[in-house]
C-alpha cells in the first residue's frame, strides 16, 4: 500500500520542552489511523508538522511525496481543523463553509449542508456564541466536507455528546466508504473509535511506542486472573504491564498472547483469562512506570 | 466500500499553480464583511457627517465662514485609523483560519495584500471624489472642508489627495497587521523590545538632525512635497512592512 505520509528522523523542541523525539513513522494512503497518546504525548505537535502549521527542528516530513511546508501542490489535499479551532470573529456558520468551500478543491456542499442538519448546527448564531460541542461539530463537518486527501481530527469529539458523537463516527465511516482517503483521528476515547481505526500510532513522551494495525493488537496482550502464585507461575519472564493485588487473588496484564502449553497449564490452574481492550493496551502500555490509581492495591510493573 | 470509490489516487489532477489559490485568500478577508467593509465606510461617512455637523453647530452659534476663513475638519483621517486596527484584526482572526483552510502562509498573505490594496484604492478613490465634491461646491455651499485641505489638493488636486489617502490607508492597514503579526509570532515582551528599539532609531534620528541643526532643511524638504510624491514616498515604509510581515508570518504558527 502507498504511504500518503512519511515522517523522518523528525525532532521538535519548544524552549526546554522536547515535543518529538526523533520520530520516524508512515501513514498509509486510504487508511484511518489513530493517533493515541496520553496528554502532552506529542499528537498535535505531531500533527501540526505534518499539515505545515509547524516545522520541525530535525528530520523531514512528506504528504503525497512533497514536504508540506508552504507547498501548494500538496497543501490544499491535507485538512486540518485544530480542536481549539479559531474562527473569523462575527463569522456563522455558512460563512466558514463558505470559506472552506473555496480553499478545498473536492468540497462537497451537499455533505456539509446535509451534516448542518444532522448535527443541528445553528445558522444564525456566530461561531464564538456557540457551545463547545457546536463548535466542535463546525469543525467536524469542514474536516469530513473537505474531503481531503489528508484529513486530521485532534480529539474532534470535545463537548459533543454521545449522540453527536455517534453520528460524526457514522459518517465519517460511511463517507470513507465511499470516498477513501487517509484520516488520522487523535482520541483519548480509544473503545468509541477502536471499531473505525484500522491502524495505531501511540505516541508517548515525543517518541512512537506503537505503530500497528489494529488486527496485530489482539493478541499482543492478556489479563490473567487468579490466585497470586498460579498467575505468577504463567507469567514468569513475561513483560507484566499492570498488576493488581486484591488479597490472594491477583490481575495481572502480560504481554503477548499465551502459547498453546501455557492456554492448557493456565486451565490447570484455574486462572482467568481475558482480552485486552485498545483502550486497555494502551493505558498500560503508557502507564509502564506510572501507578495508576484505583481501589485495589497496585504494583506499577 | 463502495464499488465507484473516488480515491485520491483516481482524481489526480495537473498540479496546481502555487498561486491558484490567491483568490480564496483574498475573499478569505471579506468572508465576514463588517470588518474591512461596513465597520471602514461607518467610521468614515460618520467621522464626516460629525465633523460637517459641528461645523454647522458652530456656523449657528455666530462663526462665518468664508472662502477666506474656511472650516477645515481632520475628520477624514478616521477611517485610517480604524482600518489601523481592522489590519491588526486581519492578521489576529484570519491567520488562524486560513491555516486551518491549509492556506500557504505565503498565498494567505497575497491574499491579505490584495484585500488591503483594495481596500485602499476604494478609500482613495472616494477620497478623492469628495475633495473634488467639496471643490466643486465650495466647502458643500458653507466652506467646510474634511478632504479638499489644502496642503492635499494644492498641487495635484483631488487625484493627489486620493493618491495620498490611499497610501496613507495602506500603510497604517500594513501597520496595524505587522504589529499584530509580530504579537502572534512571538511574546508581549519582544514586541515591547521590538517597539522599544523603534522608539531608540527614531529618538537618534531625531537628535541626528538637531545635533546637526538640520531642521530648516528636513522642513523645507517636507514642504517641497506634494501630495502625489508623499505618496510616493509611503511606497518605502509599505514595502518594507511587506517584507517584515512575510519575514514574521513564515514562522508564525495558528
Amino acid at each position: 500500500m502507498e504511504t500518503a505520509i512519511e515522517v523522518s528522523g523528525v525532532s521538535r523542541h519548544h524552549k526546554s520542552t522536547t515535543a518529538l523525539d526523533n520520530v520516524s513513522v508512515r501513514f498509509q494512503r486510504d487508511t484511518i489511523h489513530g493517533l493515541l497518546g496520553r496528554n502532552g504525548a506529542g499528537k498535535t505537535s505531531l500533527m501540526s508538522v505534518m499539515t505545515a502549521h509547524d516545522w520541525p527542528d530535525a528530520g523531514d516530513v512528506r504528504v503525497f511525496g512533497h514536504r508540506p511546508y508552504e507547498n501548494e501542490q500538496v497543501l490544499p489535499r491535507i485538512c486540518f481543523v485544530r480542536e481549539d479551532q479559531k474562527y473569523i470573529d462575527d463569522a456563522k456558520v455558512h460563512h466558514a463553509l463558505n470559506a472552506a468551500a473555496l480553499a478545498f478543491p473536492r468540497w462537497d456542499q451537499d455533505l456539509a449542508a446535509r451534516l448542518c442538519q444532522e448535527f443541528q448546527v445553528p445558522e444564525k448564531t456566530r461561531i464564538k456564541k456557540m457551545s463547545r460541542g457546536q463548535r466542535s461539530a463546525v469543525g467536524v463537518i469542514i474536516g469530513l466536507a473537505s474531503r481531503a486527501g489528508v484529513t486530521f481530527f485532534d480529539e474532534p469529539y470535545m463537548g459533543l455528546d454521545a449522540v453527536a458523537r455517534q453520528l460524526f463516527y457514522d459518517r465519517l465511516i460511511e463517507d470513507y466508504s465511499e470516498h477513501p482517503r487517509t484520516i488520522v483521528l487523535s482520541s483519548h476515547l480509544i473503545d468509541e473509535i477502536a471499531h473505525l481505526i484500522e491502524n495505531v500510532v501511540l505516541l508517548d513522551h515525543g517518541k512512537i511506542l506503537l505503530d500497528e494495525p489494529v488486527e496485530d493488537l489482539r493478541d499482543r496482550a492478556v489479563t490473567l486472573v487468579g490466585r497470586a502464585d498460579a498467575v505468577e507461575e504463567i507469567t514468569r519472564g513475561r513483560e507484566i504491564l499492570h498488576e493488581e493485588l486484591m488479597g490472594r487473588t491477583t490481575r495481572v496484564t502480560v504481554l503477548g498472547a499465551l502459547s498453546l502449553s501455557e492456554q492448557r497449564r493456565v486451565q490447570q490452574l484455574d486462572i482467568d483469562v481475558t482480552p485486552v481492550s485498545l483502550q486497555q493496551l494502551i493505558v498500560r502500555l503508557t502507564s509502564r512506570g506510572t501507578p495508576v490509581s484505583t481501589d485495589t492495591e497496585e504494583v506499577a510493573a | 466500500m463502495s464499488a465507484i470509490a473516488h480515491t485520491e489516487t483516481t482524481v489526480r489532477a495537473p498540479a496546481p499553480s502555487s498561486f491558484a489559490r490567491v483568490p480564496a485568500a483574498f475573499k478569505l478577508q471579506f468572508t465576514v464583511p463588517s470588518a474591512l467593509v461596513w465597520i471602514p465606510l461607518m467610521a468614515f461617512f460618520g467621522a464626516w457627517a460629525i465633523s460637517v455637523g459641528v461645523g454647522l453647530w458652530v456656523e449657528a452659534a455666530g462663526a462665518d465662514f468664508t472662502a477666506q476663513s474656511p472650516f477645515y475638519s481632520g475628520a477624514s483621517q478616521a477611517a485610517v485609523w480604524c482600518l489601523l486596527f481592522i489590519g491588526a484584526y486581519a492578521a489576529s482572526h484570519t491567520f488562524s483560519f486560513a491555516m486551518a483552510l491549509s492556506f500557504s502562509r505565503r498565498v494567505y498573505i497575497f491574499g491579505v495584500l490584495l484585500a488591503f490594496g483594495l481596500v485602499s484604492v476604494a478609500y482613495g478613490v472616494l477620497f478623492g471624489l469628495l475633495a473634488a465634491l467639496e471643490q466643486a461646491t465650495d466647502g458643500l455651499g458653507g466652506h467646510f472642508y474634511t478632504f479638499a485641505l489644502p496642503f492635499l489638493v494644492a498641487d495635484s488636486g483631488a487625484v493627489g489627495a486620493g493618491a495620498l489617502a490611499a497610501a496613507l490607508c495602506l500603510a497604517a492597514m500594513l501597520f496595524g497587521f505587522f504589529w499584530a503579526i509580530l504579537y502572534r509570532r512571538v511574546s508581549v515582551m519582544a514586541v515591547t523590545i521590538v517597539a522599544l528599539a523603534l522608539g531608540v532609531v527614531i529618538l537618534a534620528a531625531v537628535m541626528l538632525v538637531t545635533t546637526n541643526d538640520w531642521w530648516p532643511e528636513v522642513g523645507e524638504w517636507v514642504m517641497n512635497q506634494s501630495a502625489l510624491t508623499g505618496a510616493g514616498w509611503f511606497l518605502i515604509p509599505i514595502v518594507g512592512l511587506i517584507l517584515a510581515s512575510y519575514a514574521i508570518i513564515r514562522r508564525a504558527t495558528p
